[in-house]
């Protein structure tokens, strides 16, 4: 059949997924949570030691789903243990999504309050946004993934550009005194920096939709790693180009970054405002993942139509977004929801993959 | 805790306005549903077969009666009655005037038959009232290369009103058809709307038999073939569908041939009728068929694995499938070298965004972010600004409207007056209104800016979405500044994404990420590394080189 409407997608699609789940809004807050995790310039170290412990949990999620093929989590995952804790598993699975999507498009919000749109109501600015995204998941898995390529290109571009720019406002004393106070600041600083890498949880139930499944180590281990590369010099950037102290005091540190320094000839001054843009595409991106992510789960969970579950998730997301009053509560969710990641972590995947391979090494000793 | 979980359980307003969000949302969808599923009908029209079907006689009387009952009500029949030297059997010519050849009639037909050279020795038994007389009526005294039968009184009608000559002889059991109707036809000229400076001037023109000619005079291609389809269930029209059989997907053809079976239409006038029903989604924008008036655009996409269609009586072609990058292609990327091809592809890359995308700029940045603009042009902007007494919104909805007005006064002018027309609208007017201080001269750059750009686009049907989409793009910023420019700019870019044109995704080659299209996607690779064909038609034969 000419036209494709077998729902899969190929290896680089399914890179690109993965890397668009983890970054979002941590690119902007993750310096001054990590800055006050570890309180030594030695983050950048803590970023990549905690990347590293980030891809081989992606690793194990992969492997799991890769022996269920064409299945997500959601349908395999009773198999493994029985119906009932399964349930359990997805509901919380569904929700944590649904708490990240709430989280991102907030913190969405309120950036573009800050920086763009003074005055103007949240709903104004939350709904549009949640429309967009319903509509663009209309489309399925395939018309997804075509967008997130489009978009994918232009951010690392533009965020490549602005951090090369900053460099006139580096200073490498800012990240000195290299590991001045012994390696516990960094290992400190890792319980933070895994939590930024939240949301790749998504890797369970896209594996199901790979055109070559056997590639999906790959995959998913490249997806990652952008992330991590893009977090690693934002790390250092931002510590470079504003010291530690100053970071601690910002709120959105990598904007600061940017505001710092201007830059003549082109059309704008200083380069925040690109970088919001490009950072407003990616956060779209993002939060489809997790939308996309909530609505498998609740139409394969409860055996609804797919299209009829766009439309009830979206109460949910809008209800998610608004529920923290002030931005210090946000800042809560966002902690929160790292701790969500790495217990769902020891809850679901882990755990999952051990039980199977019991059960398969204790069918292979009963034959 | 408890305490928490009540401080923070979202207000009555909150709830109101999450059910909103998804009511409107459902509606907004369900609205589109119907919409696309109304002016999508399909329905295959009932033959119009009604009770034509009457079969012709062979009685020579009988005939012609029944001929001259049908077509007696038109002044342009002619009946030309005369004698063929065979037996002094009776014929008679019935032809429309205007249409035929004089010199075949006259010399090869009734030359022929009541002077032609008789030899009765021939190896034929020549009777009337059989199939040898019309065997040697056809094969021996008809100099004519294109002769055919007819049997069925309605065919044959319908064919003289067309133009055919018809040709009755006593002792014939079917109506012979000489001489095909000669339309007028003018010169092949370059097309006006596609011009290029380097490159073959020719175009299509209004006879299929002559487009046809023109493709098949690309070159020696035993691969091109053109298959003929009628459409229109009243008045009827050829159609060519063309395509090359080692390169074209096989399914993609059956897709075009069935979709193009299903058109349900009395008269298709123009390609534009053709286009518009095997379209994929007819809500959207963006087209998604090509047309043309370039035969080196068809032979070129044929080359690539899609599928032209031509259609008698239009100059305009139709290459399908088509995808978002040929829109901003034009045959003069490939005959200059590749660095000008190049460069002046990426300029119309960023002609395009301008197009779409500067009235919404500029609205964005003069009501609600003046900040992001290099301090000293704000000043000049605020200085200008100053009288004005619109928001900004109106003030470039006025421009633009006036330019859109002009536009099309400008399509409709008569040669002489049509440029002068252009300077006359752009410069005396736009400066005559920033006199008046109904706007400022910023805008009056920004508009003519955008105007210009829109021309700049090789495919006119291109350059008329994106001035459709303009509009809306000024809307959302007016309403979210920025933040609904990037808001318009991601809705189209989801609206792309979705879409698809006879199952090739419209964004292609961009994502998804087929390396090897993007050797002609901004850049244009030398023509030495142009070594396959596009991967995302899916042919049959891969390699462009041997």
């Amino acid at each position: 059949m000419y036209t494709r409407s077998d729902d899969k997608i190929s290896t680089t699609e399914t890179s690109v997924f993965v890397t668009n789940s983890v970054l979002g809004a941590g690119i902007l807050t993750m310096p001054r949570v990590v800055a006050a995790a570890a309180e030594s310039p030695d983050l950048w170290l803590s970023v990549l030691i905690g990347g590293v412990v980030v891809i081989l949990m992606a690793i194990v999620m992969a492997k799991l789903s890769q022996k269920f093929p064409g299945k997500t989590i959601f349908q395999y995952s009773r198999k493994i243990i029985g119906r009932p804790p399964a349930f359990v598993m997805c509901i919380l699975l569904i929700v944590y999504f649904i708490m990240i999507a709430g989280f991102e498009v907030r913190v969405l919000a309120e950036v573009t309050m800050f920086f763009l749109l003074e005055g103007t109501p949240i709903w104004a600015i939350l709904i549009p946004f949640i429309w967009l995204s319903c509509y663009l998941i209309f489309g399925g898995i395939n018309a997804i993934s075509r967008l997130f390529q489009l978009i994918f290109p232009i951010c690392v571009l533009v965020l490549a550009v602005s951090y090369v720019l900053s460099i006139r406002i580096f200073d490498i004393n800012n990240l000195r005194p290299f590991l001045g106070e012994g390696l516990f600041p960094v290992i400190k600083g890792m319980k933070s920096t895994v939590l930024v890498f939240a949301g790749f949880e998504v890797i369970m139930l896209l594996i199901a939709h790979m055109q070559h499944p056997e590639k999906a180590i790959k995959a998913v281990v490249a997806g990652i790693s952008v992330p991590v590369i893009l977090y690693f010099f934002t790390i250092v950037f931002v510590i470079g180009g504003m010291s530690t102290d100053a970071v601690l005091r910002s709120t959105w540190p990598t904007i600061d970054l940017l505001r710092s320094f201007e830059v003549s000839g082109l059309f704008f001054e200083r380069l925040e405002f690109p970088f919001l843009v490009i950072w407003t595409l990616q956060m779209f991106c993002n939060f489809t993942c997790y939308y996309y992510g909530a609505t498998i789960g609740i139409s394969q969970l409860f055996n609804l139509k797919y299209r009829s579950v766009i439309f009830g998730v979206m109460p949910a997301l809008y209800i998610s977004a608004v529920i923290p009053h002030r931005i210090n509560d946000v800042f809560e969710v966002g902690d929160l929801i790292g701790w969500s990641a790495a217990w769902l972590f020891f809850l679901i995947p882990l755990p999952l993959s051990i039980i199977w391979l019991i059960r398969r090494k204790g069918l292979k000793h009963n034959v | 805790m408890w305490n928490i979980f009540v401080e923070y359980f979202p207000g009555w307003k909150t709830w109101c306005q999450a059910l909103a969000t998804m009511l409107v949302a459902i509606g907004a969808f369900l609205i589109q549903k119907h919409l696309f599923a109304w002016g999508k009908d399909i329905s295959p029209g009932e033959q119009q077969s009604d009770n034509k079907l009457q079969q012709l006689t062979g009685n020579y009387d009988t005939d012609l009666q029944m001929i001259k009952q049908q077509l007696s009500k038109n002044s342009d029949v002619h009946f030309r009655d005369f004698r063929i030297i065979i037996g002094s059997s009776r014929a008679t010519l019935v032809f429309v005037e205007g249409m035929q050849d004089e010199v075949l009639i006259n010399r090869q037909v009734m030359q022929n038959l009541m002077d032609g050279n008789f030899q009765r020795s021939e190896g034929y038994v020549v009777q009337n009232h059989s199939e040898a007389f019309a065997a040697y009526v056809k094969e021996k005294l008809l100099p004519i290369s294109k002769i055919s039968e007819v049997a069925d009184l309605y065919e044959l009608e319908q064919s003289i009103l067309f133009g055919f000559t018809a040709l009755l002889i006593d002792g014939l059991p079917h109506v012979l058809l000489v001489g095909e109707p000669t339309p007028k036809v003018r010169a092949i000229e370059e097309p006006v709307s596609e011009g290029l400076l380097r490159g073959p001037r020719t175009g299509f023109t209004e006879v299929l038999g002559e487009n046809t000619a023109l493709l098949r005079q690309s070159g020696l291609a035993s691969d091109l073939v053109l298959k003929m389809v009628e459409v229109g269930s009243r008045v009827k029209r050829n159609l060519v569908i063309a395509y090359m059989d080692g390169i074209v997907n096989p399914d993609l053809l059956k897709e075009v041939e069935d979709r193009i079976a299903n058109i349900n239409m009395d008269f298709i006038a123009d390609t534009g009728y053709v286009e518009q029903f095997i379209e994929d989604n007819w809500l959207s924008p963006f087209q998604q068929v090509q047309n043309t008036e370039r035969p080196d655009r068809v032979i070129n996409s044929l080359l690539e694995g899609r599928i032209g269609i031509l259609l008698d009586g239009t100059p305009f072609a139709l290459i399908v499938p088509v995808t978002f990058s040929m829109l901003l292609q034009s045959p003069e990327d490939y005959y200059e070298r590749w660095l000008p091809g190049t460069l002046l592809r990426m300029l119309r890359f960023f002609v395009a965004f301008l197009a779409l995308m500067t009235p919404a700029l500029y609205i964005s940045f003069i009501s609600f972010h003046p900040g992001l603009i290099p301090t000293e042009l704000t000043i000049t902007i605020i200085e200008t600004r100053q009288g004005v007494p619109f928001p900004s919104l109106i003030e470039v909805l006025i421009l633009e409207i006036s330019i859109e007005i002009l536009r099309e006064a400008g399509i409709r002018l008569p040669k002489p007056i049509g440029p002068a027309m252009g300077i006359v609208g752009g410069l005396i007017i736009g400066d005559a209104a920033v006199q008046a201080g109904i706007v400022s001269p910023i805008l009056v750059i920004t508009v003519a800016v955008t105007a210009i750009s829109s021309f700049a686009i090789p495919m006119y049907s291109a350059g008329i979405t994106l001035r459709m989409l303009r509009f809306a793009g000024m809307l959302f910023a007016a309403v979210l500044g920025m933040y609904g420019t990037i808001m318009f700019f991601l809705l189209i870019c989801c609206h792309l994404s979705k879409l698809k044109s006879f199952g090739v995704p419209y964004v292609s080659p961009v994502s998804p990420y087929r390396f090897n299209d993007w050797k002609d996607l901004v850049l244009r690779v030398p023509i030495t590394l142009m070594k396959k064909r596009p991967i995302m038609m899916k042919t049959q034969n891969k390699r462009r080189k041997s």
